[in-house]
């Protein structure tokens, strides 16, 4: 299939990634277990922000969000095949 | 306050005054002056000439949260360099009640096994063949028995008394666990080397330790306990799930070293998490949280009670990793034994997992064979050649058998963060006097947890800077006596180093101010590579091993790259 700019903007495209909750987050989600790898199709143009609203996680729960191991802000956009986790603050050593 | 010191050569304990300059040192500020003067930078380290220091925190056996740490010191036999290990547990605060500064082991018995006994006003060495090559967790409960139930017990295992160069000196917890370790460099060696097997202190307080303002002094401390609370590391994050809590977020950051630091993710990493130990230990009447030592805020311990009953307290997140992805096992009731028997038999726990990592990879024992590590680890209390070369550590072991992957730095064992992608702790364990140590300027703060700013952890901007800034801080925090983790609170709340100081000179009647806490880290440093100089040390043991500058880290695909810049971090 060929996308075109318009088709993009309708939300045609669609993005699978892959969704990771830690450390109490995976409460909020009905199902979720902790570093269980949870399957999404979004459209395209979901921020990690968007993301966070749609799993109905309160968003001041969410203090990191990690894509494909780096550091995102929740107004960065996600891409198919990422792979998000998200965390509440967490530290030690 | 007084100075301890005991003759092993001459059997002989005396109290002595406080020397002037020592009056404003405590914890590792001390222990790393007092191997400085005394101790000849060549010397072997298990002969005669080294000296065990062990010394309380400044703000030790105060009502300053978080702030019963014990500083332990001497030349690391592990590294040949100085040494400056750090534990929880009771002991730091009970010494600092009874006026104790600091001890000072030196000489050396000619055959035989010791024990001292301290109390306010006495220190008497005792004979104690009887309980030579006993477990501490046995050892602990002889002496408690036999002095009374309330003592702390500062002591070493069979490793120790073997001269093993992993050898810990630990101390118990309030149930009388000997559990908390001054772990690394092989401290336990120095005190086995002196015929010393345990150090009994009676002291019936925890919080009275002498202070000038008292008033001025709680209301510092009230303040300081709420800046810790209000972050969402120390007051939320760490008393939730504890240390472990960072296994996955270290394994999604793609920086969990794993089968002996080939890649950078475990996929069973959930497995041996912090989630999933507080999942297990409360399921089995254990514990989520705890406290290592009486009036720690954070509470960042556990309790892991094995199936056959055995408790474990506490598996904290370097040694999870140690035993779990990097010798690929994930199995948290196999890395709750490995750490039990370590804390019994006497060994450093990140030690031992790195050396077992480097046994596995020559094809000793397969990876992820848990049942062959435990057997493994076992032969230690025999002393089996094996079990001597499993205790010898990473570098050792690599030698023996001629493996090339050994994660050392000044031959100490690296922890549970790949340098390839978490830059900043690479720059650490690099330039550290210590060896390669996490806690000396644990950069992950901000390469991964995102408290004090954000530096990128696969890039090289920033990370000298970073790390310089984190050794000084650290240099000065280990000698305040406070948990480390307080750091967290300090790097992000601008209130809290002033605190700290305020704490402190309600306590000493001093005058200092946040640039003499910054010039306490900087001397700290100095007197340590100073010591490190002489001792033989320079510029090109400050670099990683070779395979990290050659190998790319999945699943980032980067490589270790700073050289000549490491030279810049001890440029105040
Ligand atoms: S935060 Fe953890 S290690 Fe630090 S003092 Fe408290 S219980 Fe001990």
């Amino acid at each position: 299939m060929v996308y075109n700019y318009h088709m993009l903007l309708n939300g045609v495209r669609r993005l699978h990634v892959e969704v990771r909750l830690y450390s109490g987050l995976e409460k909020f989600v009905q199902h979720a277990q902790y570093g269980k790898p949870i399957q999404l199709e979004l459209s395209a143009g979901t921020t990690a922000e968007k993301l966070i609203e749609q799993l109905g996680i309160p968003k001041e729960h969410v203090f990191s969000i990690l894509v494909n191991g780096n550091h995102r802000k929740g107004e960065d956009l996600l891409e198919d095949g990422d792979r998000i986790a998200l965390f509440p603050p967490v530290g030690g050593g | 306050m007084k100075i301890v010191r005991l003759n092993m050569t001459t059997k002989q304990a005396s109290f002595e005054e406080v020397p002037e300059k020592y009056l404003a040192l405590g914890g590792r500020a001390l222990t790393s002056q007092i191997v400085a003067d005394e101790v000849p930078a060549e010397c072997h380290p298990l002969g005669p000439n080294n000296k065990l220091v062990i010394a309380p925190g400044l703000l030790s056996g105060t009502s300053a949260p978080s702030s019963g740490r014990l500083s332990v010191g001497g030349k690391s036999p592990l590294t040949g360099g100085i040494k400056e290990a750090n534990a929880g547990g009771v002991c730091s605060q009970k010494l600092a009640n009874i006026g104790i500064k600091a001890i000072v082991v030196e000489g050396k018995a000619d055959a035989g096994t010791y024990i001292m006994h301290l109390t306010a006003d006495k220190a008497e060495l005792i004979a104690a063949d009887e309980l030579a090559g006993k477990g501490t967790y046995e050892l602990t409960k002889i002496l408690k028995e036999r002095f009374n139930p309330k003592v702390g017990v500062i002591c070493i295992g069979p490793a120790g008394e073997m001269q093993m160069l992993s050898a810990g000196v630990t101390n118990n917890d309030l149930e009388g666990n000997s559990s908390r370790y001054a772990g690394r460099g092989g401290l336990g060696a120095v005190m086995g080397s002196k015929g010393l097997k345990a150090i009994v202190i009676e002291a019936d307080k925890t919080f009275d330790a002498p202070v000038q303002d008292k008033e001025r002094f709680r209301a510092a401390a009230k303040k300081f306990a709420d800046i810790l609370l209000k972050h969402p590391v120390c007051g939320e994050g760490l008393p939730t799930f504890g240390t472990n809590v960072l296994m996955n977020v270290i394994n999604e950051a793609g920086t969990l070293p794993t089968r002996n630091f080939r890649f950078g993710r475990f996929d069973k990493a959930a497995d041996v998490s912090g989630e999933k130990l507080a999942e297990v230990a409360v399921a089995r009447g254990g514990k989520q949280t705890h406290s290592c030592h009486p009036g720690c805020v954070m509470r960042c311990s556990n309790v892991y009670p094995l199936p056959d009953g055995i408790e474990c307290s506490p598996v904290e997140y370097e040694t999870a990793w140690a035993f779990g992805p990097n010798l690929e096992i994930n199995d948290l009731d196999v890395v709750a034994r490995l750490n039990y028997i370590c804390n019994d038999v006497g060994l450093d726990t990140i030690e031992v997992g790195c050396t077992l990592g480097v046994l596995m990879e020559a094809g000793v024992i397969p990876f992820g064979d848990g049942q062959a590590a435990i057997k493994l680890l076992e032969e230690v209390y025999q002393g089996t050649p094996l079990g001597r070369v499993l205790g010898a550590g990473t570098a050792v072991a690599g030698k023996v058998y001629g493996v090339t992957r050994v994660p050392t730095v000044k031959d100490q064992g690296i922890p549970a963060y790949d340098p390839r992608s978490c830059r900043g702790n690479g720059v650490t364990y690099a330039t550290t006097p210590q060896g390669a140590d996490h806690t000396a300027g644990y950069a992950v703060t901000a390469n991964i947890l995102k408290v004090g700013g954000f530096v990128e952890p696969t890039k090289d901007d920033g990370q000298v800077e970073l790390s310089r800034n984190l050794q000084v801080a650290t240099a000065a925090v280990d000698s305040t006596g406070l948990c480390l983790f307080v750091a967290f609170a300090l790097l992000d709340n601008p209130e809290g180093l002033p605190t700290v100081v305020e704490m402190l000179n309600a306590q000493y009647g001093t005058e200092l101010t946040v640039n003499d806490v910054t010039a306490l880290g900087q001397q700290v440093l100095t007197v340590e590579r100073e010591f490190n100089i002489k001792a033989g040390f320079g510029k090109a043991h400050d670099r990683l091993p070779e395979f990290f500058y050659e190998e790319e880290l999945a699943p980032h695909n980067t490589k270790f790259d700073l050289r000549e810049e490491l030279d810049e971090v001890f440029k105040f």
